[in-house]
């Protein structure tokens, strides 16, 4: 009788742990595979875009070989932009929904969002000594770039604070929503106010001002930083299920021995 | 080149980095699935 | 439980919507001090203070560009316009690479007494178009665009053009 409620007991338990992980289970059985060739696929189209970029694409009229940086610059700076709304995005679930696959994602794609971030803002300024004749500004654009690099810090810092991890995905979460409304500013700055960076040169409205043979690895480049973006994210929340079944395992391979 | 420091800096950082993080995150990868395999298996 | 997850998605949306409302009025009252350059029509109406520090942003007047060369060091006297206002600049050592007639800049400096903006530093701002040089000078050659007046024509125009030895 006493057997059979301690039986129950542990039955719902499982139950509701298989419920937790029911969809950080999926999404490892459905990611897991495709990983490798993800892997393969960014590696060979950053290659291509990198190479491309550094030594087959022709100068420019005006900049001459220092254009060259825009093809690590541009598609670094849209990868930053693009993951932070991926970061607001999952924290809108995880604050509605209570995803724990949300609160996963929001965890990992905080230090790779963050690094190419940190990678925009160097190969910027690395760009600007050459042309303006100044590593760094305070204009509208750089700023706000600035302020992302530092709302991803934050995000990084808030979401492992807390004793608590719930606490901590809870926090963390809200800053990243309330920081999305930095993006819409830095897309927007170089049109609102006048900086010394340049305006957008790619748009969806009119026609790009960029000639096709620059165009072409510029978009290589970018593809290749977006899928290794979603790629890195994705191997990182793979291995972060997997840690976190580990340590289920070895707790409750504890509590059995006791 | 002209301004082959600034060109070969920003393309050196870029790759340093994708490389670094890469790296990373495959070794942190092979170890989750290494200990993971280890446990389940005992 | 539905209730729950209702209630949380009004809040949420009914706070992002206030405080985009906050972020985007202050913006907005922020404005001028967000602006990086005054441009010669703001110098012109606002008449700013002898010696007060701001930057002058706008194009490098095509056929103001003088220089004398003192010591080593050159001087350069330019006038700075928006189309509507010009303001004239005189700047004391090397200018960057991509100061030219028709290029835009952005210099920090002051007035003088004499009328003059006397620039500490001068800054090139470089456009948004990129194309090889030779797209360029069959542009100009062709007399669709010369890069001293103005910006270049509709991209659709120009950024497949066919051009001899402008390959990959």
């Amino acid at each position: 009788m006493n057997e059979n409620v301690m039986m129950a007991a542990r039955m719902s338990k499982t139950g509701a742990w298989l419920h937790y992980f029911a969809n950080p289970g999926r999404f490892l059985r459905f990611v897991r595979p495709a990983l490798p060739w993800a892997a393969a696929i960014s590696f060979a189209l950053t290659v291509a875009g990198i190479v491309w970029g550094y030594a087959f694409a022709p100068a420019d009229w005006q900049q001459g070989d220092a254009a060259r940086i825009m093809y690590v610059h541009v598609p670094a700076a849209w990868v930053a932009m693009s993951g932070y709304a991926m970061l607001a995005g999952v924290s809108f679930f995880s604050i509605v929904w209570r995803h724990p696959l949300a609160d996963l994602a929001a965890e990992e794609i905080g230090p790779v969002g963050a690094g190419f971030t940190f990678v925009c803002l160097v190969s910027g300024a690395l760009w600007g000594k050459p042309m303006w004749g100044a590593y760094w500004v305070w204009d509208a654009r750089l700023t706000s770039v600035l302020v992302l690099f530092f709302l991803y810090l934050g995000h990084i810092a808030l979401i492992r604070a807390f004793d608590n991890p719930a606490h901590g995905h809870r926090a963390a979460a809200i800053l990243a929503m309330v920081g999305a409304i930095n993006l819409p500013i830095i897309v927007f700055s170089v049109q609102w106010w006048n900086t010394l960076h340049q305006g957008n040169t790619i748009s969806f409205t009119g026609g790009s001002k960029i000639y096709i043979t620059m165009l072409y690895p510029l978009l290589i480049s970018t593809v290749a930083f977006y899928l290794s973006f979603l790629t890195l994210v994705c191997a990182r929340m793979c291995a972060a299920i997997m840690e976190r079944r580990t340590r289920t395992l070895l707790v409750a391979a504890a509590e059995r021995e006791s | 080149m002209k301004f082959a420091v600034f060109i070969n800096g920003s393309y050196g950082v870029t790759v340093a980095f994708l490389l670094g993080v890469g790296w990373l995150t495959f070794a942190r990868y092979r170890r989750a699935v290494r200990r993971l395999r280890a446990v389940e298996t005992r | 439980m539905r209730g729950a997850k209702k209630r949380r998605l009004y809040l949420v949306l009914a706070i992002g919507l206030c405080l985009s409302a906050a972020v985007g009025l202050s913006l907005a009252a922020f404005s001028s001090t967000l602006t990086f350059f005054l441009s010669p029509r703001a110098v012109v109406a606002k008449h700013p203070a002898p010696g007060m520090n701001f930057r002058l942003g706008g194009i490098v007047q095509v056929g103001t560009v003088k220089t004398v060369i003192n010591a080593g060091t050159p001087t350069t006297s330019f006038r700075v316009t928006d189309g509507q206002a010009s303001v004239p600049v005189v700047y004391t050592g090397l200018l960057p690479d991509l100061f030219r007639e028709g290029q835009g800049i952005v210099a920090i400096g002051a007035m003088n007494a004499s009328g003059q903006f006397a620039a500490d530093e001068v800054l090139a701002k470089h456009g948004s178009t990129y194309m090889p040089k030779d797209v360029e000078e069959s542009l100009k050659n062709a007399g669709k665009w010369n890069p001293a007046f103005g910006p270049a024509p509709a991209a659709d125009t120009w950024n497949t053009m066919k051009v001899k030895g402008s390959g990959s």
